[in-house]
């Protein structure tokens, strides 16, 4: 029997995994018959998923655990069960800005903020699309770790990727942290200066998931595991170096991306600062990736400083995740949770049926993480909100 | 009591304004798009926004960066109005109010939103049925008109045969008829 599901997503490289699925056949082969709607805002997206207007959808890691928290809307009981993506957002700036920055650094951009500031002018502007994301994490931590308050310091607004653009050209904002491939098109079509990918940011660190309603996933475990076969075969399609040109064609088409397949391309494949979607266990839902989104929260204020961790980690399903992978013979990593920024260079992750070959995953600024230290690591920062 | 409301589609927002015309004291501001520094002018007390609108991500970002705010904006639906926020969704739109603001005319309000909303969707939907319904008698009369010329028919044998041709594939006399013209027009020469 086939069963009909509605999924949303926004328009963005990281969607590639339902994307693929529903146009290679890989849900209908699972006897789903898949939907897939684009929405322009990831409060919609959050809300659908709510309403059970939507089974699942393409998500942004952060807003799930918030939406878990009952950040910024009421409690939705939302569950992630598989990553789709790692890397693919970056922080650019303006060329005007760029000129006045000296070199790429946080240095740079603090120095050039104090002489804003200084001559009495307004801000640097940055936008990001949305509070609860990587993308907002990550500038937050790039431009902290210059001594820069980024709520006090410079101003940071909101606006969906395609408005990010179209403010960039207006000059409304300085700059910005996007994911795939609108960071690109902002380089294409406003001169912008890309300073720094996720990938340096964080190597193999965590972005979107697949964010779905845990009451479905538990009346339709079925369905939930069918869907998860889908994409998890979907995601190692998308990853082959071989089926770049062809992924990025599809994205490009204007019922998905709607963007110049080149750009999109400028991220698939082997590139160095490139989108992984299967390999190095991205897929796996890691407790460590969701105990640092967590610790995130707590350093921007976000979440309460009494909220207990597991209600924030119990939004990944590693669980979930594994009964798929087995099914279809994926290799997985032994643990739910590794040590986070801990390896400088090549390294091998503990797996079944044999170890899984990993690259380093050390933070720009070489300071690791402790997914059991939560608290102390968010308190730990030289700006934070978290008071020990 | 002032709303903003805020949607990309011009006819959907005059509907709603005029849906709200009843509704007195209201001050109502409509705009495609939002803009920062028009919104902290006006101060609205209640902002509805569509679904659909880009600006919605803008919105909750304002609600978290309070410093640039001084009148916070809440989520409006809360745990007193269960499956509101469901309602609301479904309809397209989403609410948010300013803090301070009691949230008993709000319900209403933001009913007549919604309803107005599901409105313009059915007149869209019909519209677009309406249009594909004549698209279609169109073209079950000029594959009657072939027929007749290339087949020596009558009018009603001419619809006999189409509507038999449609019978035994399962499928509609406009469907059967569109594909009848497009494979006259190949075998005569036209580019498919």
């Amino acid at each position: 029997m086939t069963l009909s599901l509605d999924l949303g997503f926004v328009a963005l490289t990281d969607a590639a995994p339902l994307i693929v699925a529903r146009a290679r056949g890989l849900f209908a082969a699972e006897g789903l018959d898949v939907s897939l709607h684009r929405e322009v805002s990831w409060a919609t997206i959050r809300d659908k998923l709510a309403a059970g207007l939507f089974q699942g959808a393409h998500l942004l890691g952060p807003l799930a655990i918030a939406a878990r928290l009952g950040a910024g809307s009421e409690p939705v009981g939302l569950i992630a069960p598989m990553s789709l993506n790692a890397h693919g957002a970056a922080i650019g700036v303006s060329a005007q800005l760029a000129s006045q920055m000296e070199g790429t650094g946080p240095l740079g951009l603090a120095r050039a903020a104090a002489r804003r500031l200084g001559r009495g002018e307004a801000p640097i502007v940055f936008a990001t699309v949305f509070p609860y994301s990587m993308h907002s994490y990550m500038l937050r931590y790039w431009v902290a770790s210059a001594g820069l308050d980024p709520d006090r310091d410079i101003r940071i607004v909101t606006a969906p990727p395609t408005g990010i653009v179209e403010r960039l050209s207006s000059g409304e904002i300085d700059g910005f942290c996007v994911g795939a491939p609108w960071g690109a098109m902002c380089e294409a079509q406003c001169g912008a200066r890309i300073i720094l990918e996720a990938a340096e940011f964080w190597p193999g660190g965590p972005d979107k998931v697949l964010g779905v309603s845990e009451s479905w996933a538990a009346r339709e475990q079925a369905a939930m595991q069918a869907m998860l076969r889908a994409l998890l075969r979907a995601s190692v399609w998308a990853d082959a170096p071989e089926n770049a040109g062809e992924l990025a064609s599809l994205l490009a088409t204007p019922d998905y991306l709607s963007a110049p397949p080149g750009l999109i391309a400028k991220r698939l494949g082997e590139a160095e600062n490139g989108l992984r979607f299967s390999r190095q266990g991205t897929s796996l839902p890691w407790r460590s990736h969701a105990a640092w989104i967590f610790s995130q929260m707590l350093r921007w204020g976000q979440a309460d400083r009494d909220t207990a961790p597991a209600l924030a980690l119990d939004c990944y399903r590693p669980d979930l995740f594994r009964a798929a992978a087995a099914d279809i013979g994926l290799a997985l990593p032994l643990a739910d949770s590794k040590a986070e920024g801990a390896h400088d260079g090549d390294w091998s992750l503990p797996g079944s049926p044999g170890p899984i070959a990993m690259s380093r995953d050390a933070f720009f600024d070489g300071a690791p993480f402790d997914p059991d230290s939560v608290r102390d690591y968010a308190a730990g920062f030289a700006i934070t909100r978290l008071t020990r | 009591m002032r709303l903003l409301l805020v949607d990309p589609d011009p006819a959907r927002a005059a509907l709603v304004a005029e849906g709200l015309a009843e509704v007195r004291p209201l001050d109502l501001r409509r705009t495609s798009s939002l803009d920062e520094k028009e919104l902290l002018a006006f101060k609205p007390d209640l902002i509805i926004v569509a679904c659909d609108s880009p600006d919605r991500d803008t919105l909750e970002g304002l609600r978290e960066a309070t410093h640039a705010n001084p009148r916070p904006i809440v989520m409006f639906v809360d745990r007193s109005e269960p499956g509101l926020a469901e309602e609301a969704v479904r309809a397209g739109v989403a609410a948010y109010i300013v803090d301070g603001l009691q949230p008993g005319r709000v319900r209403s309000i933001l009913e007549v939103a919604m309803s107005r909303f599901q409105l313009m969707q059915q007149l869209r939907t019909d519209l677009a049925k309406a249009q594909s319904d004549l698209a279609s008698r169109k073209t079950v009369e000029r594959a009657k008109g072939l027929l007749m010329k290339e087949r020596q028919v009558g009018e009603e044998e001419a619809y006999a045969i189409l509507r038999k041709l449609a019978m035994n594939s399962g499928r509609s006399v406009g469907a059967v008829a569109a594909d009848l013209l497009s494979f006259h027009g190949v075998l005569r020469g036209d580019k498919p």
